[in-house]
């Protein structure tokens, strides 16, 4: 992928003029990504730098504990040209002794959470940064412990700790508060979100998540190998788990140099795509359900049942299919099957496009969602909101034709946009994309090379090597960093998942609106918490966690309802 | 005097028990009829068919632990469920469900089955009891101490008051054609053929009259007083066991009356067209006749609630209020002129 060559000597160039001597160093750790360290003191100027002179999309921020090796922290925020096929990654050196760095939400909102995740579990604080609370760790976790500082141990469990919880945002004058969670019927997941209403009218919200943290990060660079975390990293997510174990092992191939076998990456894009499809239909069956409409959640769901045996044919597994590994996929994809999967789409091709008719001339769909939840062009590219959800509002990026990756090159997809930025606009996204993965699997089930599935790697992994990876998911798209260690595994493995962005236009997207448009907007995003939340901390039998016995339950639920306690 | 008596408890006996007997039929249907809808199997383990299926759940709910919320309004909390079914279950006492005005028993008139006696005002009496259910709702929402019980009784009590008006003005289209408050005689009204039913006649009326009464029934696309997914239960979310199941059938029963309102108001009572029968024939006949038209609505009811997405609140009160209440208006208007040029029997 030479393309994005000359626009790199651009970037330079640009970086050049507007930090001068603020750049450490400029490396290029693949034709495609461009890696530029830089004094912590230039950080917004190259920043702006990228914004206004460039175009950069904010991708998200790492924070990276160096200490045994380079003595200082590091933060790094990732950017995408997408235009140029280009990723840059700037990295900001920052002291150990009270480590801090200028805040880079100021100019891209977008980075909000990234900045507050780094502050909880590297502890690097940013300066100036608009709302510098607590975003995933416990309520009662400890302030100065932070869980991914190399000298953590993975199973600590710090002391349960007082007065440690975030503070929710202040109610405005007038309205009052209505919680949607932790637990919601909707939700599928727990995420809580405190909807400010004046009658029914929503006049602003706050959250609090990240209430599903599993230590997946913290594993991935204490306890799991390389050739291990595959299957840790698509246990991320229940629905779409092959897109974060496709995107970490594409990170460490980049980071390695490794070169995947074109069957391989076919054969990665057909799981890829199928994963979409069965993903999407998930995904119109609960619009369909938050509506009140439970027939199409049947009926989406009964058409999707069969790709999910057409997986379990082709990987031994319905969902998790354990077909990935650094340098290509585990199970090969024989004639047989192939001609199963044909088999197979034509109805489910058939019945997705009964659905869309009845879904895309059903008026009550369009009272419901037309004009609700609107996300505005300019503000969706503030927030750096991804897939659908950026889509619809007129984005165009989708990873797989910025980043082409897998097989995508070859296979090209169509770029499914709309302008209008509401919820209708979303559904719409979607069903054109469902059915552009019908025939993404259709041509590469038509082109599949011959040869090897996977690559032969005949020698360690080299330490200190950077790789990024972004794969388009379902709900967006999913970035995964990988920096490279010792112990034949990652120092540093980061993932953004798609919803971690999407959640953070939320507050825009319900400001204005009507109570019952809350769940369909959220829905809208197609929100998955746990990938959002993979994280870094304790395992379930940390003191955090109290286990309550029935008898304990029981008496809770009946003191549930006490005055001042809750809704 | 005794006779008499023993007559009219009979027929509350054998009235108020078909009606409770919808209930679990209806559960049923329902449960059966969004499978088949939706493509799928339904109950299918409790007895044949999953028949027995409403009794296992009447026996679960009975079993379930009945919990009240510590800060709710105690005596509001328990008055709410009792007004919601107390109400379902008197309204249907002034409907006529056969027609055979000849036949007594013991020397009684039995009156097409009527429980009440011919209430003069027997249509103004529906109306009346109907719109009552909605105190069981706002006070449910109300005593329950919680914000979504809070909106859900909101939300119903507006829709209530928006939708009740273009009902009665839908059904004042019916009295003027008819010239009574007398619904047996809305019912021979309509005898004869099939162009003299009220939904033919006025065609508007009628859709006004059924789209309402969805609306009275609070059910999808409407239930927006419970509506699942925004507000988890509504107004009964604090509500368990048999003060849950209260609410539960009153909105069975609810459907059932509406139904049962609507075959007499709109599609000629229990009168087929070309069939004039008398003495005890008659009343079976015209009976069964009612109970078949009413079960192709109940069955609508299903129907629809399975086939359309939830309408929004404010939406619901444009439909209301702009939608049918015009409507409604519209068909007073026509209801006049065809009533000055004879057009109308």
């Amino acid at each position: 992928m030479a393309k994005g060559n000359g626009d790199a000597e651009r970037v330079e160039e640009v970086l050049g003029e507007r930090l001068g001597r603020g750049i450490i160093a400029v490396g290029r750790p693949q034709p495609d990504t461009l890696l530029v360290t830089i004094e912590p003191g230039t950080v917004l100027a190259a920043t702006q730098a990228l914004l206004d002179d460039l175009g950069a999309r904010f991708l998200v921020s790492v924070g990276t504990d160096r200490r045994p090796i380079s003595g200082d922290f590091a933060v790094t925020h990732l950017f995408s040209l997408d235009q140029s096929h280009l990723y840059v990654v700037l990295e900001c050196p920052v002291a150990s002794e009270n480590p801090e760095i200028d805040s880079i939400t100021p100019l891209i909102p977008g980075a909000a959470w990234s900045e507050r995740e780094i502050r909880d579990v590297v502890g690097v604080s940013t300066r100036g940064h608009p709302d510098p609370r607590r975003l995933l760790l416990p309520d009662d976790w400890p302030e100065g412990v932070y869980p991914l500082r190399r000298d953590f141990p993975y199973n600590e469990r710090p002391p349960a700790a007082e007065g440690t919880r975030p503070a929710w945002v202040p109610t405005p004058e007038g309205a009052s508060v209505v919680t949607l969670g932790p637990f919601f019927p909707v939700l599928e997941e727990p995420s809580n979100w405190r909807l400010f209403v004046e009658g029914e009218t929503v006049v602003g919200c706050d959250y609090r998540g990240f209430y599903n943290h599993r230590g997946v990060e913290k594993l991935g660079d204490s306890v799991m190998t390389y050739n291990e975390i595959p299957y840790l990293a698509e246990r991320i997510c229940g629905i779409c788990g092959f897109i974060h174990s496709t995107c970490y092992c594409q990170a460490v191939e980049r980071a390695a140099g490794i070169e995947v076998p074109r069957r391989a990456r076919y054969i990665r894009t057909m799981m890829l795509e199928l994963e979409r499809i069965h993903s999407h239909l998930l995904w119109l069956g609960i619009a369909g359900h938050i509506l009140g409409f439970d027939t199409v959640l049947m009926q989406t769901w009964r058409i999707r049942e069969p790709v999910m045996w057409l997986a379990e044919v082709i990987t031994g597994n319905r969902k998790s299919y354990g077909m990935n590994t650094i340098g290509g996929v585990r199970r090969d994809v024989t004639e047989v099957t192939k001609a199963r999967i044909l088999e197979v789409l034509g109805p489910v091709e058939k019945e997705s496009l009964a659905v869309r008719d009845a879904v895309v001339g059903d008026t009550t769909l369009h009272m419901r969602t037309k004009n609700v939840g609107i996300l505005e062009n300019a503000w969706a590219r503030q927030v750096c909101v991804v897939g659908p959800p950026a889509r619809g509002s007129g984005v165009r990026i989708d990873a797989r034709i910025d980043h082409p990756y897998a097989a995508y090159d070859e296979v090209v997809p169509r770029l499914c946009a709309h302008d209008e930025g509401d919820i209708w606009a979303r559904v719409l996204v979607r069903i054109e994309e469902l059915l552009d993965s019908i025939r993404l699997v259709r041509e590469a089930a038509a082109g599949l090379p011959d040869g090897p599935i996977v690559a032969e790697i005949t020698e360690e992994i080299p330490s200190g090597r950077i790789g990024v990876s972004t794969v388009e998911a379902p709900r967006g798209e999913a970035v995964h960093y990988v920096l490279t260690g010792g112990d034949n595994r990652p120092w540093r493995w980061r993932v953004r998942a798609p919803t971690y962005p999407n959640l953070q236009a939320m507050p825009a997207m319900a400001a204005g609106g009507n109570i019952a448009d809350i769940p369909i907007t959220l829905g809208s995003l197609d929100p998955c918490f746990s990938c959002t939340e993979r994280m870094e901390t304790v395992d379930v039998r940390s003191r955090n966690v109290r286990v309550y016995s029935p008898a304990e339950l029981l008496a809770m639920s009946r003191r549930s309802g006490r005055p001042g306690g809750g809704s | 005097m005794w006779a008499e008596l023993a007559v009219t408890t009979a027929k509350v006996v054998v009235v108020a028990l078909a009606m409770v007997t919808t209930v679990p039929i209806m559960v049923w249907v329902e449960r059966r009829g969004a499978a088949f809808i939706q493509d799928r199997l339904g109950p299918n383990r409790v007895g044949p068919l999953g028949l027995f299926q409403p009794v296992i759940d009447v026996v679960k709910l009975i079993f379930k632990e009945d919990v009240t919320p510590a800060a709710a309004n105690k005596g509001l909390y328990y008055l709410a469920p009792l007004i919601s079914l107390g109400v379902a279950m008197v309204t249907f006492i002034v409907i006529p469900f056969g027609a055979g005005h000849d036949v007594s028993l013991f020397g009684v008139p039995l009156r097409g089955l009527i429980v009440a006696p011919d209430l003069n005002v027997g249509v103004l009496y529906l109306l009346a009891i109907g719109s009552l259910s909605v105190y069981g709702i706002v006070l449910a929402g109300w005593s329950s101490n919680n914000k979504y019980s809070l909106l859900g009784g909101l939300r119903s009590s507006a829709q209530l008051i928006s939708y009740e008006l273009a009902m009665t003005l839908a059904v004042l289209g019916v009295l003027m054609a008819t010239g009574s408050l007398h619904l047996s005689d809305v019912v021979a009204r309509q005898s004869g053929a099939v162009w003299h039913w009220n939904a033919v006649t006025q065609v508007i009326g009628f859709a006004v009259f059924l789209v309402a009464a969805f609306a009275e029934t609070n059910r999808l696309p409407f239930d927006l007083a419970e509506a699942e997914t925004e507000l988890v239960a509504g107004y009964h979310v604090e509500y368990s066991s048999m003060k849950f199941a209260c609410f539960f059938m009153a909105e069975y029963l609810n459907m059932a009356t509406a139904s049962a309102l609507t075959v007499t108001l709109f599609f000629g009572g229990g009168t087929l067209p070309g069939v004039t029968l008398t003495g005890w024939l008659g009343l079976f006949v015209s009976t069964a006749v009612f109970v078949a038209k009413m079960c192709f609505f109940l069955w609508l009811f299903v129907w629809v609630r399975w086939s359309l997405p939830r309408f929004r609140y404010d939406q619901l009160m444009q439909l209301g209020w702009k939608g049918l209440l015009p409507l409604a208006t519209l068909n007073l208007v026509w209801v006049g002129i065809a009533m000055t040029m004879g057009w109308l029997r």
